[in-house]
């Protein structure tokens, strides 16, 4: 239950209040989450007057701040389109007025597509105040900040991305979701996910074979209420093979 | 606490709020009710909608301090009434006027939601698509409608305030024809197809009023009706679209507590010791009551008439908990949060039993007793020792003597899920004892007279002590007509002696509401070569969950209803072979109850799929098949003798079947001759493991409740010559309200505007059993019609005195009077107006209030029938399902008003929808949820859905005064076997158990691989 709210107008205001280390203090982004929480007596740093909502493109490179809402980032002209059709699976119109791209990534739990398309584009997180960067893998393993708060997100924009999920409706939370990315040089990065706590990293290599063999493993332990692994395994194989022959003939024609 | 300063619906404000506060709590305590609380915890239902800075967003997830500096907008600021008395206003904002205008509004309970989502698009977008639109508001759930009409609503908003507000330039009938009496066996055009040969979306006209198509009778096109039969406004409508305060929750008392309850943990336990001391002592709190703190008095929750049909087996709170969400105890704080403290101070020590998740573990020798309460009150068959609620067994004809006469006899078994209502108002109740000390219990209920019956005992209470208020209510489909919460805040006010407001949030929704009985069917059918079905076996095992509520009564409908279709041909239509055997046990699961079909839908799943899968087998056409087999016109539901809801069954004849009609006009819509057995259709170019299939379901259900069920009403006359009618019917969003005052205002002549209706309150009202069974426009409606009858003979009498003193040469009798256009006109012309009549008959002549009452019992459920269709895409190889299209042709008899009819069956398909491919409640070994959100628990979203189309095949029913048979219930039967039998035409699968998922679709389709390759 949130105890406290501050709204600092200036980064070092808000530096401030994350120094004074007598409460606990979290950053908030829209609020979509964290304004329902049950946590006994949090502090909370509404972020959303530190300039933090901007979309750049710095060459192949967009750098998203995180307070951008998932909304904006779908209205943005940076945002290649096969992203934009993941972010709108991962939330209704209300929620992307509202949840910012910073805490979509803090909250990401293994069935948010953005997350799971996110972690196969390789987005890094830009933490506050020492510009550290922090893989989104990284973030997804051990949930530890490397900083007061995320101050942006990057990925490449020269990256080919494929999504594909199955769910019991078009708009429901993927059982399975499997996103492919791949890079000008032939790097393919695979992630996927539709169960547990977060998205998982199949495979980053220079090429793509052996990548059903990687998803067949990665989903050998997969079951969970929902679906089955020996499901999940036959199914995660079957939109591998579709999205590298899609991937192929689009290569082709 | 902050001082907030936001601009609201244009005003500046500045408001004192505590940190952590939600916009919504800020909004409803500041007496802003048009915000709604839909009890989720991620935002996902999208009731309490907002504009901030012209954005939806929704207000229970947003902090009030985070729109310091912003502007806000909810419903209050958009739209008012244009005729104030002697103010003008500019009057309803055009989406308001839309959604009005278009049926777009059931419950209204996200009304307000959809105006401000479709707002913000048409500021941002003039001239969206239908697909932008559906977009616009998939933020926002509604579980009445189906979404059509909202996006044609906003559509039609779109293009008014475009400017095109000539009439002429919205009519678009390309595609949609407008409605039409077209003759039978006449095909319709179909729908054009997409270039990729998928079916259009839901083609949209821009007509003033969206009517359904309709097939008219004979006997229906002679009947000359002013009011029957058009689609008049919703009576409620103009005070839904503003957000007026018209629910229960909407409402401030002053020192009104609020309550909440400890549920249990865990799923079979007794309660060996319990301390309250901690939780009372918490500064804020007012009571806080355990098992031992009040009454032990044994009830049903049930809401159906006295007897209650099924067994005695629960108490407000008691010293055993039998399902994880079960009662412990109950809390009334000052606030919300100092409640949910208070819950935690509450020191419980359970003793642990073994449970019974699964119900075919109930009945076994050894098996835990759940309810072994020496008060326990047996009905019927049922017997606690055997954990057995209900038990029924019906042999008609000679069923084994039939399956020897067969040539073929089919078995196989069938599962149906648990699923929940889930409508969008989460159960909420607020006590208080008025002035004369009688307790009001003001609750969102389909059955207030039935819960002031049921817990004047509970209560300690005499029932002439309680008053119970039903305003309007935001959906319940069936999951109110239980007495479920109202006794918590009830039992907190006699504690406190103040007011209590309790509303479920919706995780208790989903732990510790009602929701439909989950079953394991097997069926048994004995065939002839030729399709004449010789015998039909249905045996059920019914798992009511921790309480019996409803078991017996939902559990026989699954047999009365499926299992009455199909009687047989030839010797067999005459004495028809049918069994229908039912257990129907206790398990430590969350308490079953009723649901919009009551019990129907789970037998039209087997029974659907059972007939498709034995039509294929013999090679014979799925329709041709049904339909010589189906019941026909003239003769006896055969179920009428043999059971009644656990009462004495009495035979009934069947007077009108339209299901031959419905069959042909719904495959003429759907293009059933072009796609079934076209192996080009169901093939989808260019994706090899896409698969299209279409699928039917023939369906029957029940209007009303036989020798039972009754409903009142009172019309008096006002002075302008408007009427009052009071009905103790209750409408939960169905436009019942609507069509009881088309009906009035047919027999009394005068327009809908002139019948102000009041539903329903048992201080004021006359009884009504409420709303269930399908039977407010057929029971009510008959009651309705006698009162204004009684009304119309005292206007006429009046009127042909005053018309003879005016005209003194006129000779004239009452009877010859017609009442029409607010007149009292006799045959040679001369005519008083019903005012005059009323100030002759209040203040002038022979003094009196014109006034006059109904009530109405039938001895015949005459049934609606429908054929239901459905189109899917199959991926074969992951066992995704897309489903493209629903149809539903439904002979409901007359249709009253063709828009909320049409609109039942939009939002029934719906929801039926979900039951065919997403919806379920599953426990874990412990009986904890899995579902506890609308996350996890997907319903349909507007940006989602598959196109919808309906058409009305209206016969005469004669039992009834305007010839009405049923709608609401009758669309939920069919969508899951049509489209189960849709995937089984794509891809040769076979799925016994709904929902389809993805898995058990892949392992159906595994399996069928695996016998091919055998």
């Amino acid at each position: 239950m949130i105890k406290e709210y501050y709204r600092p107008k200036t980064v070092s205001e808000a530096e401030q209040l994350f120094k004074r280390g007598d409460n606990k203090f979290v950053p908030l982004g829209g609020g979509s989450v964290l304004s329902r929480s049950k946590e006994e007596d949090l502090c909370v740093v509404d972020l959303q007057e530190l300039g933090l909502n901007q979309v750049e493109v710095v060459g192949h490179k967009a750098i998203l701040g995180a307070t951008v809402t998932l909304q904006q980032l779908i209205e943005s002209d940076s945002i290649p389109i096969h992203l934009k059709e993941v972010i709108r699976r991962s939330a209704t119109i209300n929620i992307r007025n509202q949840a910012t791209l910073g805490g979509y990534v803090v909250s990401t739990d293994g069935r948010s597509p953005l997350g799971i398309a996110l972690m196969a584009m390789d987005a890094v997180l830009i933490w506050h105040p020492n510009q550290e960067t922090q893989s989104l893998g990284d973030w997804f393993s051990i949930r530890q900040p490397r900083g007061y708060w995320i101050k942006g997100i990057q990925f490449n924009l020269n990256v080919e991305l494929a999504y594909e999920q199955v769910s019991r409706t078009p708009m429901d939370q993927p059982i399975l979701a499997v996103a492919i990315a791949r890079w000008a040089s032939g790097r393919v990065r695979i992630a996927i996910g539709g169960f547990g706590k977060s998205p998982i990293l199949v495979l980053d290599g220079p090429e793509d074979s052996g990548l059903i063999e990687a998803v067949k493993n990665a989903l050998s332990d997969s079951g969970d209420e929902w679906a089955s692994a020996e499901y999940r395994q036959a199914v995660g194989e079957v939109l591998v093979r579709r999205m590298m022959n899609k991937n192929a003939s689009d290569y082709q024609g | 606490m902050k001082t907030v300063s936001f601009s609201l619906n244009g005003i500046v404000l500045h408001w004192e709020v505590s940190d952590g506060e939600t916009l919504l709590t800020s909004l409803r305590r500041e007496g802003y009710f048009g915000v709604k609380f839909g009890g989720c915890e991620k935002g996902e239902c999208g009731a309490c909608t907002v504009l901030l800075d012209g954005k939806p967003v929704n207000s229970c997830s947003l902090l009030t301090v985070q729109v310091n500096g912003k502007n806000v907008q909810t419903i209050e600021g958009l739209g008012e009434h244009p005729d104030q008395g002697w103010k003008k206003t500019p009057g309803l904002h055009p989406v308001q006027q839309a959604l009005v205008e278009s049926g777009a509004i059931q419950c209204g309970y996200c009304t307000p939601a959809f105006a401000l989502a479709a707002k913000a698009l048409l500021e941002k977008n003039p001239n969206p698509s239908e697909d932008e639109v559906r977009e616009a508001i998939a933020g926002v759930l509604c579980r009445c409608t189906g979404y059509l009409k909202p996006v044609q609503a906003i559509l039609k908003a779109a293009a008014k305030l475009r400017g095109e507000s000539d009439e002429q330039d919205w009519v678009d009938d390309t595609v949609f024809p407008l409605p039409v009496d077209w003759p039978s066996g006449e095909d319709e055009p179909t729908v054009p197809e997409n270039e990729s040969g998928a079916p259009r979306r839901q083609v949209l006209t821009r007509r003033k009023v969206f009517m359904p198509r309709m097939f008219i009778t004979p006997e229906v096109r002679q009947k000359t009706l002013s009011r029957i039969g058009k689609p008049e406004l919703k009576v409620d409508a103009i005070k839904l679209v503003q957000g007026k305060p018209a629910f229960a929750a909407d409402i401030e008392k002053r020192g009104m507590l609020i309550a909440k309850v400890l549920h249990s943990p865990v799923a079979h336990a007794r309660i060996k010791h319990i301390d309250l001391s901690k939780a009372r002592a918490l500064p804020g709190v007012a009571a806080v009551l355990c098992y031992k703190d009040i009454p032990r008095v044994v009830y049903s929750t049930a809401g159906q008439s006295d007897p209650i049909p099924g067994p005695l087996d629960t108490f407000s709170l008691d010293s055993k908990v039998r399902f994880v969400g079960d009662r412990v105890a109950f809390v009334a704080a000052e606030t919300e949060e100092i409640a949910e403290q208070a819950l935690k101070l509450i020191e419980v020590e359970y003793e642990p039993l073994p449970a019974i998740l699964d119900a075919r573990e109930a009945m076994k020798p050894g098996a835990p007793i759940i309810h072994d309460e020496p008060e326990y009150v047996n009905f019927g068959e049922s017997n606690p020792q055997k954990n057995l609620a209900a038990q029924i067994h019906i042999d008609i004809g000679d069923v084994e003597k039939g399956f020897e006469e067969a040539d073929r006899i089919y078995e196989a078994e069938y599962v149906v899920p648990k699923v929940q209502q889930a409508h969008i108002e989460p159960h909420v109740v607020v006590t208080y004892w008025d002035e004369d000390d009688r307790l009001v219990i003001r609750t969102s209920t389909q059955v207030p007279f039935h819960v002031r019956r049921i817990l004047a005992p509970v209560l300690g209470l005499p029932v002439k002590r309680i008053r119970v208020i039903k305003p309007r209510i935001g959906g319940g489909f069936g999951g109110k007509q239980e007495v479920l919460i109202e006794d918590v805040a009830a039992h907190l006010t006699i504690a406190t002696g103040r007011p209590v407001m309790y509303e479920y949030t919706r995780e208790e929704e989903f732990i510790a509401a009602r929701s439909r009985h989950p079953m394991r069917i097997r069926m048994k059918t004995g065939v002839k070569l030729d399709g004449t079905i010789t015998a039909n076996e249905m045996r059920v095992l019914s798992d009511t969950g921790a309480y019996g509520c409803h078991g017996l009564t939902v559990t026989g409908n699954t047999g009365h209803k499926s299992m009455a279709l199909y009687v047989g041909d030839g010797p067999y239509r005459k004495s028809p072979n049918i069994r229908f055997y039912a257990d129907i046990v206790y398990t430590n699961t969350p308490p079953a109850g009723a649901y919009r079909g009551y019990g129907v839908p789970q037998g039209f799943w087997p029974v659907e799929r059972h007939m498709e899968r034995i039509s294929r087998d013999l090679g014979l056409d799925p329709i041709a098949f049904r339909l010589k087999n189906a019941i026909r016109e003239g003769e006896l539901h055969p179920f009428s003798t043999a059971w009644s809801e656990g009462r004495e069954p009495r035979p009934e004849i069947i007077q009108t079947v339209g299901l031959e009609e419905c069959v042909r006009q719904g495959k003429a819509i759907i293009g059933w001759d072009q796609k079934f057995g076209n192996p080009e259709w169901h093939r989808v170019p260019g994706k090899p493991y896409l698969r299209r299939g279409i699928g039917v379901a023939l369906v029957m259900q029940g209007t009303a409740i036989p020798y039972l069920d009754m409903g009142g009403a009172s019309i008096k006359m006002n002075d302008d010559g408007s009427f009052n009618l009071l009905v103790g019917a209750t409408d939960l969003g169905t436009g019942s309200d609507t069509v009881l005052a088309q009906m009035a205002a047919e027999v009394l002549g005068v327009p809908v505007e002139d019948i102000i209706v009041y539903s329903s309150d048992t201080d004021f009202t006359p009884f009504d059993k409420g709303a269930y069974a399908s039977s407010t426009t057929y029971i009510s409606g008959a009651a309705v019609v006698k009162a204004a009858e009684d009304v119309a003979e005292k206007i006429k009498k009046r009127a042909a005195r005053m018309i003879k003193e005016r005209y003194p040469n006129v000779q004239i009798s009452p009877e010859e009077i017609l009442l029409e256009d607010r007149k009292a006109i006799a045959p040679s012309g001369e005519y008083v107006t019903l005012e005059q009549v009323a100030l002759n008959a209040l203040h002038h002549t022979d003094q009196e209030q014109i006034m006059g009452i109904g009530s109405y019992y039938s001895p015949v459920s005459p049934p609606p029938f429908a054929a239901q269709f459905a189109e899917v895409t199959v991926d074969v190889e992951t066992g995704q399902v897309t489903v493209d299209r629903l149809v539903m042709a439904v002979d409901s008899g007359v249709i009253v008003n063709p828009v909320t009819a049409s609109g039942q069956i939009e939002g029934g398909m719906t929801q039926a929808l979900g039951y065919a491919v997403c919806e379920e409640m599953v426990y874990d070994h412990h009986g904890q949820a899995r579902e506890r959100d609308l996350v996890d628990y997907h319903i349909f979203r507007a940006n989602e859905m598959p196109q919808l189309e309906t058409v009305f095949i209206q016969t005469y029913e004669p039992s009834h005064p305007f010839g009405v048979k049923a709608v609401a219930e009758i669309p939920m039967d069919g969508v899951a076997p049509a489209v189960g039998n849709a995937i089984l035409d794509a891809c040769g699968a076979d799925v016994f158990e709904n929902p389809i998922t993805p898995e058990r679709l892949w392992r159906a389709l595994k399996a069928k691989r695996q016998v091919a390759d055998h």
